[in-house]
């Protein structure tokens, strides 16, 4: 009996001793029922290639609602474009970032439905993605600042509905491949994605960035869905252009870095 | 031989300032566009933006020179123009259409290729590709169990 209460005692002392563990959070392996369930949701296979007329449509006609010296930087930049001069926002390779992949890509996505999740895959920007978690976690309290920021989705019926936090705050909101203004931190954008009609593809954004912007911006963009075979998403890296295919003095090939200009563009014989 | 070096080393000029991406094309005047009749010399088929060299003179006259075409990626070229990598190869003799630098340089954006050989062309806008199923006869229908 005396030994039992010294092992007891033992016990308490090393659990006591112990610092408070938090239970790590586990991601459950699916199961042949949420493999079956992602055959209920609607049909989002296929390329799917925006629609790049409405976007210049919109540059015109849905400004958002930026504060005064947004305002004035998006005016500038406008000017200077239409002098010829155009801004380069994206021309350093790093990913566009959200919300300016929705916004303003030219280049074709496609999307992956796994279980707890939704992939969008791009081919531009070295093939970025984002990832849409629909395993019903929340954000985390202050996640990592990222291009792409934390994503999560919940399906209502046919839609789904994405919220995003966690967005770099250098990301820009771009209305044009030229004109755009950093949201400088503690944006928030709130998604419907759905089927308008069989083959067309809507993404309604509505983009809360108080730093830049006088009240949430609502825009919809426009995807085409492709499924000839020819059409399959590519390889899309964009540090390519900065280099050259060449050989070393060895015989081997290799990609020699090259210098570029500000504007983004080979420049031409003289 | 001579003409072979002098082309290499103004072609090493011309590759020492490669793209970069997602750029406005508003350094083009798309106001206008301009013919050039020549001689492929490279082709550049890579991300984010295609390039080709093309030795030839304007329709308008004047000495032969190097000029410098830029389009879109690879991708949208495929999906676009209905290009391919081996589309337009160096040798091949052609016309271009584009709309030229508003600085004056040597350089456009390419509305249109002719190869001369075969008459076939190629264009290179992105905007052509805004409807649903290009190249589908039919709408999709689900493939067969």
């Amino acid at each position: 009996m005396r030994y039992l209460a010294l092992l007891l005692a033992i016990g308490i002392s090393v659990w006591a001793a112990e610092p408070a563990r938090e239970k790590p959070i586990i991601n459950p392996p699916p199961a042949e029922r949420d493999w079956a369930d992602l055959a209920k949701l609607p049909d989002w296979s296929g390329v799917w290639n925006p629609k790049i007329t409405d976007q210049d449509a919109q540059a015109r006609t849905n400004m958002p609602p930026w504060n005064a010296k947004a305002a004035a930087l998006v005016a500038h930049q406008l000017a200077e474009e239409k002098a010829g001069r155009p801004p380069p926002l994206f021309v350093n390779c790093l990913p566009e970032a959200m919300p300016a992949w929705m916004l303003v890509t030219h280049n074709a996505m496609e999307i992956l439905f796994t279980p707890g999740r939704v992939t969008l895959l791009g081919e531009s920007d070295g093939n970025r993605l984002r990832r849409i978690y629909t395993d019903g976690r929340h954000h985390p309290d202050d996640p990592d600042p990222t291009f792409h920021g934390h994503s999560i989705g919940r399906w209502e019926g046919d839609t789904l509905v994405v919220d995003t936090v966690g967005v770099v705050p250098q990301a820009y909101i771009a209305i044009s491949e030229a004109a755009g203004v950093p949201n400088n931190g503690d944006m928030r954008i709130a998604e419907r994605i759905y089927l308008a009609s069989r083959d067309i593809l809507h993404v309604e954004l509505e983009i809360t960035a108080p730093k830049v912007l006088t009240r949430p911006w609502k825009t919809t963009r426009i995807y085409f869905r492709q499924r000839a075979r020819k059409f399959d998403i590519v390889e899309g890296v964009c540090l390519e252009g900065y280099f050259a295919p060449g050989t070393d003095k060895d015989g081997n090939a290799i990609f020699a870095p090259v210098k570029h200009d500000v504007g983004g563009n080979r420049v031409p014989p003289e | 031989m001579k003409e072979r070096i002098a082309f290499l080393a103004l072609l090493g000029v011309a590759a020492a300032y490669p793209a970069a991406a997602h750029h406005s094309t508003t350094m083009f005047d798309h106001a206008k566009v301009v013919s050039i009749a020549g001689t492929v010399k490279e082709v550049h088929w890579t991300n984010p933006h295609v390039a080709i060299f093309v030795y030839g003179s304007l329709a308008a006259g004047g000495e032969p020179t190097l000029w410098l075409m830029e389009m879109t990626s690879p991708g949208n070229l495929v999906r676009a123009g209905g290009w391919s990598r081996t589309s337009v190869k160096p040798g091949d003799k052609v016309t271009v259409d584009f709309s030229p630098l508003r600085d004056g340089k040597k350089g456009g954006a390419l509305k249109r290729i002719t190869l001369l050989e075969t008459g076939k062309f190629y264009t290179a806008d992105i905007r052509a590709q805004e409807r649903a199923n290009l190249e589908e006869e039919t709408p999709a229908k689900p493939a067969a169990k």
